[in-house]
């Protein structure tokens, strides 16, 4: 492969990644200031989808206003599910395994309404930006699509990363992320904290569904392989930043992108090179997964935050 | 005969030096104490020689073989048993169900239901919560919640038994108690290594006191040294009465 | 969900013992008084599903790890029985085999994952079984996506297939009980609760983790055979499926995490509701799991064999039955309930 080639699967993978964070930070916020693995999440994205796909094809609303759209509805949505079911959790520093199965319940309530409003067949969201590329030189093509998806998904990060450090609300969730225990001595409103968050979760999670709505094709299945991917990020970046995330989404859009391309020795009757067969691509996630668990605990955030811990 | 030698041991937590070249021995069947204010790094101490964090220099001796790093289920087997400063009972098992399993997997691997129950008995015999073995862990006081913490670990049959401020949160009388528990627990055969910071019981009980301080060993001798010793005193700005501390 | 690896503790003495010899003689006498064909075939998924949910539930019951990959283990147990019946072998050697083989695999998915603790391992697992069911697509030697199929040459035998699941089961909760009992099982209690307390007490957390996960995964494994061996044709989407994981997990959890009879009485539930929704709400599947599993959650944790108000209100409702007051009983009951409210951790 030549140099622009590598150039152009670059690109591509960094677009990638920007739609790959826009939807893990909704899951990183849940986690980080409620302790909940919101399995449910891949739900959202699921229905984030849809919403996008239903307002494309009876208004004709084009999908990234879609997308827009779905930020207030989905963190109304959001808060409901929160007051209806998540708020009767136990509370602890530590994910529950309840939390982890009433999530995962709602999780599958979800997939089966959405299958019995839009069926199992796959859907898809085309407008005249999928068919159509931006080209550079000969060889680099990106499709238009993630070009406008990157730059949505980088807008809402932007807008996040504002909220995230110098808002109230943004302070009271860095605040519970790092000592539940002291927020709440401080004055932080743990349930009213918890529910906005809980919005703002699902709120990523719809907006970032549409987007990926465009970008691939989607049934009620739809959000369990970025379920593992949201997973992977989080524990890359680590849970007190957003451009934590931003980096973990782009290690793992780079590798996922690459891990098919570029050879890597493997012993095998003497060493060789090998390419990693295009099926086996959905085991990257979770091998890096393992990886990163496995050495680094805490994530590549840990890495740089080892300086400065104190006894 | 020494049980344990600690060789220059340091830990470093980024550029924090919680350890700095601590060096001493424990000689067997003897209570030694350990004080220091605050932050001087006693807890931290204990958690480097059982393993909770590995040292970021030297060397920890058990009877000559190096246990350093060695982490905690090991050193159990080795002989070498901890109490917590925080409590951490088994709160959904009970009282006997708590100090049996330290006795399944302790240093005499006691395999039969019944004779490990047997033993957990006797142990809490000696720390008094008999009465209370089949109450859940959930449900007894603090003080007796730091009982059971020590009957856990002693039921692991240690060599050498450290105690991390067992007398935290504990009245007077409980207090009392505990140190005649721990004369009882010597008589038994075991070394007992103790952080505290109730003067008052370490200087009743112990046989010898290492004092710490920044880290570092600031001095080594029998109780009554000890308190006449004028770096300690300096270091705890406190006269001899040892009713408060405060850092130097 | 709670610790209660032991049978149920508002059953007295006798009757703790007497009650499961009493059922297993009554499954194994039943083919003789009725033989109704579909009833056994029930009654062989259920103990199918069952045992595999016993397998569970050592681990994520008795263990606290929750895994969401038992599926794997169910797919190897088929897949093995399956190469080794084609192979000339009998079918019991196969089983055996397929146990070896899901344990063997354990150990390989332990060894990372159970470094990781909490929601992290349960992710992991999550990872595994795709992971698995990729590969298992891709590999020519089963058969690939399109699946496996084993041929006998004696003819169907329902019989024999009922008596092999009801054995299955019944050294299931045989091997439950030991654990539930002995020194292994009150060391799992203890990881389960504070892993690194019992460390302290000389417990090897991660061995006795890898030593669960493979008594798991072998009984789990040998439900997948039997399973196979029956069905006669399965294919990775379906014995290595996501759903079928999450089938495996249901069940204890439904039934009773951590209990011994438990996922027993899980399982039972689940096949009614198979057959139930099988026939008429085909496409309602997932929403009635995951109801079923939001309500076991938010009302009854410890799942349904030890909620007292179940077990209360099915004796009101009896009682309702015989004397027409069935209705009132009904409303009476729900409205004096409420969601579990926080239920703090203690400290």
């Amino acid at each position: 492969m030549s140099a622009v080639e590598y150039l152009d699967l670059l690109l591509k993978a960094l677009l990638l990644a920007g739609v790959y964070a826009a939807m893990a930070v909704g899951m990183t916020v849940v986690y980080g200031v409620m302790k909940i693995v919101n399995l449910a999440h891949a739900g959202f994205l699921m229905l984030g989808a849809y919403f996008a796909f239903e307002l494309f094809n009876r208004f004709h609303i084009d999908p990234v206003l879609g997308a827009v759209l779905a930020l207030p509805v989905f963190f109304l949505f959001g808060m409901l599910v929160h007051w209806v079911l998540v708020r009767w959790l136990p509370k602890s520093d530590t994910p529950t395994l309840a939390s982890l199965l009433l999530m995962f319940g709602f999780w599958l309530v979800l997939q089966n309404l959405a299958y019995a409003k839009w069926g199992n067949d796959d859907q898809s969201i085309f407008t005249p930006l999928t068919l159509s590329a931006v080209h550079i030189g000969d060889t680099i093509s990106i499709p238009k699509v993630n070009l406008v998806v990157f730059a949505a998904a980088v807008f809402c990060m932007v807008v996040l990363q504002i909220v995230f450090h110098r808002s109230w609300f943004g302070r009271s969730m860095r605040a519970l992320i790092q000592n539940p225990y002291g927020a709440q001595i401080v004055g932080v409103d743990d349930q009213r904290t918890s529910r906005l968050t809980f919005g703002l979760g699902t709120a990523f999670a719809g907006f970032a569904g549409a987007l990926l709505g465009m970008l691939y094709s989607f049934s009620p299945d739809f959000g369990r392989p970025f379920l593992l991917r949201s997973f992977v990020i989080i524990v890359l970046g680590g849970l007190e930043s957003v451009s934590g995330v931003a980096l973990g989404a782009i290690v793992l859009a780079v590798l996922e992108t690459f891990s098919t391309v570029v050879p890597f020795p493997w012993y095998w009757h003497g060493w060789k090179m090998y390419h990693l067969p295009p099926s086996y691509q959905p085991v990257v996630p979770f091998a890096l997964l393992v990886l990163v668990l496995v050495i680094m605990p805490k994530g590549l955030a840990s890495l740089f935050n080892r300086k400065w811990k104190t006894a | 005969m020494k049980i344990l030698e600690v060789e220059k041991l340091s830990k470093y937590f980024g550029g924090v030096a919680a350890l700095k070249d601590v060096s001493f021995d424990i000689p067997e069947k003897l209570i030694c104490g350990f004080i220091g204010p605050n932050g001087a790094g006693k807890t931290t101490l204990f958690s480097v020689i059982t393993g909770a964090h590995s040292p970021s220099a030297g060397k920890v001796h058990l009877h000559g073989k190096d246990i350093t790093g060695m982490d905690a289920a090991s050193l159990v087997k080795k002989g070498v048993a901890r109490t917590h400063q925080v409590v951490r009972p088994f709160k959904a098992m009970t009282v006997l169900e708590n100090v049996q399993l330290a006795v399944h997997y302790g240093r005499h691997a006691v395999t039969r239901t019944h004779i490990a129950k047997d033993h957990a008995m006797e142990t809490l015999k000696l720390v008094g919560l008999d009465r209370k073995a089949n109450m859940m862990a959930s449900a007894i006081s603090l003080g007796e919640q730091k009982r059971l913490e020590v009957a856990r670990a002693l039921a692991t049959a240690p060599e050498l038994l450290l105690l991390d401020e067992i007398c935290g949160g504990l009245t007077g009388s409980e207090t009392h108690a505990m140190m005649e528990l721990l004369h009882r627990i010597r008589e038994g055969g075991t070394t007992i290594m103790y952080v505290e910071h109730d003067m008052k019981a370490i200087m009743a009980v112990c046989d010898r006191i290492t004092v710490l301080n920044f880290g570092q060993k600031l001095a080594e001798g029998k109780p009554e040294d000890i308190q006449n010793d004028q770096s300690v005193i300096e270091a705890y700005l406190g006269k001899s009465d040892f009713g408060g501390k405060k850092r130097a | 969900m709670e610790d209660r690896m032991k049978a149920p503790r508002n059953l007295s003495g006798w009757l703790r013992v007497i009650l499961p010899w009493a059922l297993l003689a009554s499954l194994l006498l039943l083919p003789a008084v009725d033989s109704n064909a579909n009833l056994m075939r029930l009654l062989f998924l259920t103990a199918v599903y069952s045992t595999a949910g016993l397998g569970w539930n050592l681990l994520g019951g008795m263990a606290g790890q929750v895994s969401f990959g038992f599926a794997v283990f169910f797919g190897m147990g088929a897949y093995t029985t399956a190469l080794l019946m084609h192979a000339g072998h009998s079918p019991y050697f196969g089983f055996i085999g397929g146990a070896a083989i899901a344990m063997l695999a354990s150990f390989f998915i332990g060894l990372p994952t159970f470094r990781l603790r909490g929601p992290y391992f349960v992710i992991a697992t999550i990872g595994v079984t795709e992971a698995v069911r990729v590969i298992m697509n891709n590999l020519d030697i089963t058969g690939g996506a399109s699946g496996y199929r084993i041929s006998e040459d004696k003819p169907f035998n329902p019989l024999e297939h009922y008596y092999t699941a009801i054995i299955a089961v019944a050294l299931a909760v045989l091997v439950s009980t030991i654990i539930a009992n002995n020194k292994f099982g009150l060391a799992l209690r203890a990881i389960k609760q504070d892993q690194d307390a019992a460390a302290a007490v000389g417990v090897n957390p991660y061995t006795s983790k890898l030593w669960i996960h493979a008594i798991a995964a072998g009984l789990t494994g040998i439900a997948g055979g039997i399973y196979a061996r029956r069905a006669g044709f399965f294919y990775p989407g379906d014995v290595f499926a996501f759903q079928t994981g999450i089938n495996i997990l249901l069940i204890p959890v439904i039934g009773g995490i951590g209990t011994i009879w438990g996922p027993v009485l899980g399982g039972v539930i689940f096949i009614i509701v198979e057959e139930t929704i099988s026939a008429k709400y085909q496409d309602f599947h997932l929403l009635i799991y995951g109801s079923l599993l939001m309500l076991i959650v938010l009302v009854e944790p410890g799942g349904l064999i030890q909620s007292k108000r179940l077990w209360i209100m099915l004796g009101k409702l009896l009682i309702g039955l015989f004397t027409g007051t069935t209705w009132k009983a009904l409303f009476g009951m729900l409205r004096g309930r409420r969601f579990a409210k926080a239920q703090h951790i203690e400290e």
